[in-house]
């Protein structure tokens, strides 16, 4: 039987084993051939050309109008979610709540800084989701309303976006938190590092490959035309904020089809679709009702915003999800405050470049006559 | 951590740095214990745990099968240690699966039985790590490995962070050698290295990534009929893809272990140039499949056995070779597919091998073409995430759906063409040869002008990139 001496010999032991000298491996010979070619003046060739080559891309996306900044990903967003106080003002939605709010504006006159996690093209109720089980949530959210974003149906884009960056914040590994920290820096400093712009996949997206007649392609999205700081304020360039600008122009066009409704697919048939995606947004109408309850009942508020749009995507907007549509839906079911842009003179006054948002200058003067609207509408 | 992160950068140049700028071979060896398990805590660090307990287990268990006397004790201990780690893995990577399997079974008995769902986080590599160190076991018990007294040397033989989390599966007879006598620091190794991994990062990100996946996704997710060369154009994107994702982190790997003078095997040898699915498999995940040869195939009997049994052995390995790369049926039918090819390939070669016609150069070029096309439709089982997917893509690619959606752009369907006609191409000028032949026999300009090529266009994708396919099993 063991005594508590040997017990303690074994312990003591175990730091010898664990650092003994292996003596009784037999080795075998397996080495790799090695090509034997000229390697040092191969490498210095190779990282000269490397530099040059990448010094004279960031010289030419300069040139055509590129500047630094940060990449809208899923962990940007996660670093920002992380933000989140319980006491929180928090913004969610699309990109129109993302361009069109001035943080520091919000911040004078609703004395917190709020916490931007509306995103481009992103559907909002992931994100309400995430707020609303979020038992400690009990701050504010203000949540902007693009009709056709709001409603969009599990597995449609705008919704895989802001699922995947919700996710992202739940399941982030520390490897992937220190990729963000360390891509950062260099995102602020190189104009190329734009990974849905400027990445090789996108480059030859551009290249004019024709389409088989009948092939049923994504629509194009919109080419680079804002910065994202780390707050992941969005502000427009000067360039497309600048009347009739050819980048403006070009965004215009992008967005008609893009805020277009697609047809429905060819295997299912065209009532059973119709029936499906009304069965889907009566869903969502239900599921948000009940998320607002439920930051209601933790003494949570919400208000929900219709930001500016203008031009022939306004008259689009207007015709194929008008305002008494899903809109007045919302208000009604969830009977939180509605702030509609078109309902107060000095709201509706702005031009959208190329419009869906405001110039950077604008989102200023626009965040600062909301101000007065949300404090009212959240008895503030 | 991935290879293709920002993360891994730093990370490898600093263990490097620090990894020869160290004399005593032996920190330098308790510096790579130490920066494997902080590249594998980078995913889950409660998981690094785990990798040490099945570890330290089987380290333990090999000294007890050495040590034991009588065959039947020798065996016990084996038994203890296949256990341990087929249950662990059976637990993490199985466990779901089969609950739901059960309850399916008890259904159609009439028992309903509404089992827990459990929740269970799989642990990244978990499939690669358990074979590493069940390997140690195995060899000893067989004889062709005597135990190290090293704890710390076989914890880096199964951590070994270039080969830890998607392979090549090391075997502890293959790398504990290794550690017995400090690698020196050699330029022309170093370099070529550092190529590999410009080579395995170039076909993961530039040509899995960006110039395949997408279209492989749009194809499998599509959610209706498709047109005949919407499919095959998909699947053959998703032949591509899996093979550039895993065999390009195969050559990372390499890559990674030859910068700190360590020498692996090599895990793919151009199988899309093979002829015959027994020559597939000499090509494809040579670790994994010498690995299923030596433990469950020639312990079977293997060749020695009567044709009929010899068959069903190649099913049985196969079987099991398709449920390790994922618990779902979809996998095993994969892996059927495979053994089936294999058993039909064998009665093939006993009445035509010594035909003249058979090794002439038609002949060849109609098997290899034949192993392709066989080998893309195995890959639709293995890619669809079930079988209503797979029915339909297969009916897609046959013809079945004659007024299909076409969905593939004239870009995309142009990526694919290329990419897999000089993947073939490639494969198929280096069927008989390997990479440092082609690198030596090549004017240095090309290589050089190939390796800037390859670093610009990674640079280019600026990491706009996803997780190794092979991460999941």
């Amino acid at each position: 039987m063991p005594s508590s001496t040997s017990n303690f010999k074994r312990k003591l032991r175990l730091p010898r084993l664990f650092f003994a000298k292996p003596s009784e491996i037999v080795p075998r010979d397996y080495e790799r051939p090695i090509p034997q070619v000229p390697w040092r003046g191969m490498t210095v060739v190779v990282v000269l050309v490397v530099i040059a080559a990448a010094s004279a891309w960031e010289f030419y996306c300069r040139s055509i109008g590129y500047g630094p900044t940060l990449n809208d990903n899923e962990d940007l967003w996660t670093s920002t979610r992380r933000c989140v106080k319980p006491e929180s003002i928090v913004i969610v939605g699309d990109s129109r709540g993302w361009y069109d709010v001035d943080l520091d504006e919000l911040q004078k006159g609703l004395g917190k800084r709020p916490v931007q996690l509306a995103m481009g093209g992103g559907c909002a109720y992931p994100v309400l989701a995430d707020l609303a089980n979020d038992e400690s949530f009990h701050g504010t959210i203000i949540c902007s309303v693009v009709p056709r974003l709001f409603v969009a149906p599990p597995g449609t884009p705008p919704m895989e976006r802001a699922e995947k960056a919700v996710h992202r914040y739940r399941t982030q590994t520390p490897a992937q938190r220190a990729s963000q920290y360390l891509a950062m820096p260099l995102e602020e400093h190189v104009a190329f590092l734009k990974q849905e712009e400027l990445a090789l996949d996108d480059l030859l997206k551009r290249l004019p490959i024709p389409n088989r007649p009948y092939a049923q392609v994504p629509p194009r999205l919109p080419p680079y035309f804002g910065t994202i700081d780390r707050e992941r304020r969005a502000r427009m360039i000067e360039e497309c904020a600048r009347p009739g600008s050819e980048l403006a122009r070009t965004i215009q066009q992008i967005w008609i089809p893009l805020f277009t409704p697609p047809p429905p697919p060819t295997y299912i048939p065209k009532e059973e679709f119709g029936k499906k995606m009304g069965q889907a947004i009566e869903q969502r109408f239900h599921d948000v009702a009940e998320l607002v309850q439920k930051v209601r009942a933790r003494g949570g508020k919400i208000i929900f915003v219709r930001f500016p749009h203008s031009g022939g995507l306004k008259d689009l907007e207007d015709r194929t999800t008008p305002r008494a549509g899903i809109w007045a839906r919302v208000i009604k079911d969830t009977a939180a405050p509605g702030i509609y842009y078109e309902d107060f003179p000095e709201l509706s006054g702005f031009n959208c470049p190329e419009w869906s948002h405001l110039s950077a200058g604008d989102s200023v003067e626009f965040s600062k006559r909301l101000v007065p609207h949300l404090r009212r509408a959240l008895q503030m | 951590m991935l290879f293709n992160s920002l993360t891994f950068v730093v990370f490898f140049a600093v263990v490097v740095t620090a990894y020869w700028s160290v004399r005593s071979w032996n920190v330098r060896k308790n510096l790579l214990v130490v920066a494997s398990y902080i590249f594998y805590g980078a995913w889950n660090p409660p998981f690094a745990a785990l990798l040490f307990s099945t570890t330290a287990m089987d380290f333990w268990l090999g000294s007890r099968i050495a040590r034991a006397k009588g065959r039947h004790s020798r065996r016990m201990w084996l038994v203890a240690s296949v256990c341990m780690n087929l249950s662990m893995l059976g637990f993490f990577k199985y466990g779901n699966f089969l609950l739901q399997n059960f309850q399916w079974l008890l259904a159609h008995i009439g028992i309903i039985y509404q089992p827990p769902h459990l929740d269970i986080l799989l642990p990244v590599g978990i499939s690669f790590y358990t074979f590493h160190s069940l390997s140690y076991t195995l060899d000893i018990y067989r004889g062709v490995l005597r135990p190290t007294k090293s704890l710390r040397d076989f914890i880096l033989a199964v951590s070994f962070f270039p080969q830890l989390v998607a392979g090549p599966i090391v075997r502890a007879g293959d790398f504990l050698p290794q550690l017995v006598t400090p690698p020196g620091l050699r330029m022309g190794q170093f370099l070529w290295g550092l190529l590999l991994m410009t080579l395995g990062l170039f076909e993961k990100i530039v040509l899995a990534d960006t110039m395949l996946s997408g279209s492989a996704d749009r194809v499998f997710s599509y959610a209706g009929p498709l047109v005949a060369p919407d499919s095959w154009l998909g699947v053959m994107a998703f032949a591509g893809q899996i093979f550039f994702d895993f065999a390009g982190y195969s050559i990372c790997a390499i890559g990674a272990a030859l910068c700190l003078g360590f020498h692996l095997k090599d895990n793919f040898r151009f199988p899309y140039a093979a002829i015959g699915f027994s020559d597939f498999w000499r090509r494809w995940h040579i670790s994994l499949s010498t690995f299923l040869r030596d433990y469950l195939y020639i312990p079977l009997g293997g060749n020695q056995v009567r044709p009929v049994r010899a068959a069903i052995n190649l099913v049985i390995v196969m079987f099991l070779g398709g449920l390790w790369h994922g618990a779902a049926w979809t996998f095993v039918v994969w892996g059927l597919l495979h053994g089936s090819y294999l058993v039909i390939e064998r009665v093939i070669r006993v009445f035509f091998e010594d035909a003249p016609w058979a090794k002439n150069f038609a002949t060849k070029f109609l098997a290899g073409l034949a192993t392709y096309t066989a080998v893309c439709i195995a890959w639709v089982f293995f890619r669809a995430s079930d079988f209503t997917i797979a029915t339909r893509m297969l009916r897609s690619m046959f013809g079945g759906h004659a007024h299909g959606d076409a969905i593939l752009s004239g870009r995309e369907m142009l990526q694919i063409g290329i990419v897999t006609a000089c993947m073939i191409l490639v494969h198929c000028s280096l069927r008989e040869s390997n990479i440092e032949t082609a690198v030596t026999r090549l004017p240095p300009w090309v290589v050089t002008a190939a390796w800037a090529l390859m670093a610009c266009a990674i640079i280019l994708t600026q990491g706009n990139s996803n997780a190794f396919i092979y991460f999941q099993f």
